[in-house]
Formats: structure tokens, sequence, C-alpha cells
């Protein structure tokens, strides 16, 4: 099939949704003005990239929902207020400790929770680690795939609040990645993306 | 006349900023203005336009001509972030420094700009340390942009102030928004209490 992202417009936006580095992952990209005119049952994956602004999104609640109920995928990610548009998440944010690794030693706490997870045959720890925004109470029978050092989920997946999917994460990889600012960023989405488009757009695995 | 803002976030309004313009938006000096609410009339009774990191480029690009009527009319601009979809012939797109090393962002004032005069521009050049907050690259300037701030020995022009040939100007900053650099909240004060008097003409 094919992967649908959302193209909120800012430069960290187009940078990574348009530079060359992973174009290639996204089929279609769609203003979320535009969203009403779109099929989203055409594509496997809904891809949201973070810091999209949660009020261009809300009048388009029921066509997502709509989407999972068909049994599609939606993939959100951080800084972008997923509860205004989404059923089924409930977020805290964290004040964000932009400084914890100018301390020798460090460690942010985030851990992998799924090792076995397809996912982490792609990404380690260290991948996920550069900040914390918040953490979810994700629905019983979620499957839980990072956690930060209080323990607290803050990216799953849910295959129960609707027959569809959401893979819903507080990490915003796109904003710092499109500034050029934050090496972990890249190397997250240099995992994420193949295995978004091996595990779930289907494609051959190479 | 006001100092239009507009705000490209969802969060609440000023939640990056409020502290430092707070005075501006309550004396009627500045007005906010979420940017899917923004339309042509925002611009006709503009003095000053301030755009920010999250700027949604691609949809700004319906506003050319009002952006342009602006600055015909004598506006200033202070544009935040990297340029890619350029709005104004003369503009280019964001170029990043590849690799840059800590020496790359030693930061070098080439031209006293009155928002910047008598600032150390050593101190907005690290956060608690940490340089490379104030900007990784550039937006090309424009033939007759005067560099006003520059990014390490190859001097790479962060920040700039284009006088366009039909009118206004336009301040480059490439990087996030610069009264929000540093450590010394005086700094930021005083850059942002500066950025209000250049785009109401107050200060020249």
């Amino acid at each position: 099939m094919s992967i649908l992202a959302i193209h909120p417009g800012a430069y960290y936006h187009i940078e990574t949704l348009e530079a060359p580095r992973y174009a290639h992952y996204f089929d279609r990209l769609v203003r979320p003005e535009d969203l009403s005119g779109e099929d989203l049952a055409e594509h496997a994956v809904v891809f949201i990239p973070c810091r999209t602004p949660a009020d261009r999104l809300a009048p388009h609640a029921d066509q997502f929902r709509a989407y999972l109920d068909q049994g599609g995928t939606i993939v959100a990610t951080g800084e972008t207020a997923l509860e205004v548009f989404l059923h089924g998440i409930t977020f805290t944010p964290q004040p964000t400790n932009w400084w914890w690794w100018l301390t020798p030693g460090a460690d942010l706490g985030v851990r992998i929770a799924s090792p076995d997870h397809s996912l982490f045959g792609r990404l380690g720890e260290r991948d996920l680690t550069w900040h914390l925004h918040g953490w979810f109470d994700p629905p019983d029978g979620s499957q839980v795939l990072a956690i930060n050092g209080e323990g607290k989920p803050i990216f799953y997946v849910d295959e129960v609040t609707t027959p569809g999917r959401m893979i819903i994460t507080s990490l915003d990889p796109c904003f710092h990645h499109g500034s050029h600012f934050m090496p972990a960023t890249t190397r997250f989405l240099d995992g994420f993306l193949p295995w978004m488009r091996e595990e779930l757009d289907g494609a051959p695995r190479k | 006349m006001t100092i239009l803002m507009i705000q490209s976030h969802y969060q609440e309004p000023f939640a990056m900023t409020a502290p430092l313009f707070a005075d501006a938006v309550a004396s009627g000096v500045m007005k906010v203005v979420r940017e899917m609410e923004l339309t042509e009339e925002h611009f006709d009774t503009a003095r000053g336009l301030i755009t920010t990191t999250h700027l949604d480029q691609i949809g700004f690009q319906r506003f050319s001509s009002a952006v342009a009527g602006f600055l015909d009319r004598g506006g200033r601009w202070i544009h935040h972030g990297h340029i890619l979809r350029p709005i104004l012939p003369g503009l280019g797109t964001y170029i990043p420094m590849p690799q840059p090393k800590r020496p790359d962002f030693d930061q070098t004032r080439l031209h006293d700009h009155p928002i910047f005069a008598g600032i150390d521009q050593k101190k907005l050049e690290t956060n608690r340390g940490v340089a490379g907050f104030y900007g990784r690259g550039h937006n090309p300037p424009p033939e007759g942009a005067v560099v006003i701030n520059a990014l390490g020995s190859a001097k790479i022009p962060v920040d700039w102030v284009w006088a366009r040939p039909e009118g206004g100007e336009l301040l480059s900053h490439a990087g996030n928004d610069f009264w929000g650099c540093g450590d010394d909240p005086e700094i930021k004060k005083l850059l942002a209490h500066r950025s209000v008097a250049w785009l109401s003409g107050e200060l020249n």
C-alpha cells in the first residue's frame, strides 16, 4: 500500500519529510487542511510528525477514528497534544531537562520495555535518548515499547482502543533532526522509518 | 499600526515568549494572531512583523503578495528559523554547516545593528556552556544585505538585515528566536525590548 505523512510545513517538517534522506519513506504528503479530501483507507500508515499543531488536526478527529475503525495504522510522535484528535490518549507532560547530559555519566533513564519487539532490531536505547517531554497511561492491553526513568510509558502500541493500531510516542525526532541538531534523533529516524516501511507497510525485507 | 506576531505553534499564546513581550501585548503595541486565522488585512495595519521558527512556510506562501506589500510600505520583519520556502524574490534556502565543531560556533559582530549594538555577542554564544543553539548555518543574504553576526572563521552570516530596494527591511536570524538565546535574562529582555522598538520604527 503506501504511507501518508501529514505535512504541517515548518522548516523541520520540510527537512524531514522532503529531503532525500527520508523522502522515499513517505509516498504522499498531505497538508492538515487538505485531509478531508484524502481517502485515508488507501494508505497502510498515516504518519503524524512531531510538533504538528493539534488545532490543525482537531477538525479531522472523526476521519482519523473512521480510518482506525476500518483497520488503519496511525503513527504519531511527540509535542503534538495527541489527545486533542485521537481517542484513548492520556498524557502527562513533564518539565524537560535539556541539560541532563552535561553531568558526566548521567543517564536520562529511557529503557526499552519490549526488547523482543521487531523495532528493536533496528533501534537501541541510545537511539531513543535525547529529551523527555512527558508520559502516557496507555489503555490496558497496549504494548509498551519504551519507558522513562520512573517506569512510565513514553512509546507504545495501542491495538485495543480501536480495531486499528496507534503507535504513540512523546519523543520528538522530526523537530531535532530537521533542525540539524541532535544525532540521536537522526539515528532514531534511520531505524524507525525503514521499520515502518517494512513492518507496517509490508515492504519486502531487505 | 501594530507589530504583528504570528503564533505558529499550538501551545497557549506566549508559552515560549510570554514574559518578554507581555508589556507590548498588554499595551496594544503587539498583536498576536494564530497563523491559521491570519488574513491579508492583518498585514494592512501592521508596522512590524515577527515570524517564529515554527512558521508554516508552505501555508505562509498564500500571503506572499501581502508580505511584499507590507514591506513596500516600509514595514520591518524579523524572521527566525531556516528559510526553506522563500517567500520573496532575492531570498534563498537555508544552508546548514556541514558537521560543525565548537570553533565553528564562535560568534563575531560584524555590524552594529541597533538591536544588537553594545551587547557582547559572546553572551549569546552558549547556553550553560554549550554552543550551537544560536545557529548552525545561514539563510543566504540577498544582494545588498548587511551581515550583523557571523559564525566561525568562515564568517557564516547567521544574522543579517536587508533593506529591500522596493522598501521595507527584513532581519533574518537563522536559528531559534534570538531573544531566547544565552543565559543572561537581562540581555534577553533588552533584545526583546529593542526588537519591539525597531519594528515600531522608534529605533533606527
